[in-house]
């Protein structure tokens, strides 16, 4: 390696930065960074509380969120299957009429899956509120 | 508050400014600020910083230094530690210039206004060795300077960049091979 360059090189690095260096105002210098040193703390604390605060805040919104959609969504299924109840629909049937409703049911599903309550063996011998809870029992 | 002289009398003076820094001394962070802030100026000015950003550069490493100055741990010299701060404020600085769309400092971002007698006096071979640094890889381009410019042994060096002399010294020679190339 050529030592003449090499030296030369060092030499001039030496000088790099020469005049930015004179130019610096130390004293000034040394008095901002220690302002700094004593504003910093209060606005990284302060820093640290508004952040914390917007975590807090957004795992409150998310968590409730996502329990509220979580009970929002049975509940809401089982207002659809009160609403969906063909038997309060029928409310208005009379007895006979619901007994031909439960006859014409029972010859399209077949007579061993309706739910006759005990000891009655005819839908003859069943009054409107027994017939409607045969209807609910077929609703499942 | 400051710690008590006796507890500190026998420690280098660096180490007894920190300590006292660390107990709450705000005049020992201020001399120490006086006793680095121009070999720092000199090592940023020297890598790359606009000159009229040198003085921001050096507040901020200071900053960070006294920041996380828990950390140090003597394995090298306090000033060797602040330089290698004073590097990834650089590195920092480059990001955001360039993510503000300024030239990265790669590019070589040098402030180009100022006293134009200041600019005649520079060597066109110092303007060359500048130019020709912005091209070398980060960790030669640090080596050379700390090596070239602050005068380290490549020992100091190699404990400051968690490296090996061996590995600084190849860093070294890398640097000065391309630098004579750019600056013939």
């Amino acid at each position: 390696m050529n030592m003449d360059g090499d030296a030369r090189i060092e030499s001039l690095a030496k000088r790099l930065g020469n005049e930015a260096a004179a130019r610096l105002d130390v004293d000034a210098t040394a008095r901002k960074v220690v302002e700094r040193l004593r504003e910093q703390p209060a606005r990284r604390a302060l820093w640290i509380h508004q952040t914390w605060l917007r975590i807090a805040a957004s795992l409150v919104i998310v968590v409730g969120g996502a329990v509220a959609i979580r009970h929002g969504q049975p509940a809401r299924t089982d207002r659809a299957h009160d609403a969906h109840f063909v038997a309060d629909d029928l409310r208005d049937l009379s007895t006979d009429e619901l007994r031909d409703v439960l006859a014409g049911f029972d010859e399209m599903v077949g007579s061993s899956t309706v739910a006759v309550p005990e000891g009655s063996t005819d839908l003859r011998e069943l009054d409107a509120h027994q017939l409607r809870a045969v209807l609910r029992s077929l609703e499942g | 508050m400051s710690l008590p002289q006796a507890a500190t009398a026998d420690l280098p003076r660096d180490a007894a400014l920190i300590l006292a820094w660390q107990a709450g001394d705000e005049q020992a962070a201020a001399e120490l600020v006086g006793r680095h802030a121009r070999p720092l100026a000199r090592f940023l000015a020297g890598a790359g910083a606009p000159e009229g950003d040198v003085d921001d550069l050096v507040q901020e490493t200071f900053i960070r230094a006294f920041r996380s100055v828990d950390r140090f741990r003597g394995q090298c010299q306090f000033r060797t530690w602040l330089l290698t701060i004073g590097a990834n404020v650089l590195r920092d600085f480059g990001r955001r210039a360039a993510r503000r769309k300024m030239l990265p400092l790669d590019d070589g971002v040098r402030d180009a206004t100022g006293d134009p007698h200041e600019h005649a006096e520079a060597s066109e071979a110092e303007a060359l060795l500048a130019a020709g640094l912005q091209q070398l890889p980060r960790l030669q381009r640090e080596v050379f300077l700390l090596r070239a410019q602050q005068g380290l042994e490549y020992e100091e060096i190699a404990a400051a960049l968690a490296t090996t002399p061996g590995a600084a010294r190849v860093h070294y020679h890398h640097a000065v091979r391309r630098l004579k190339e750019v600056v013939k």
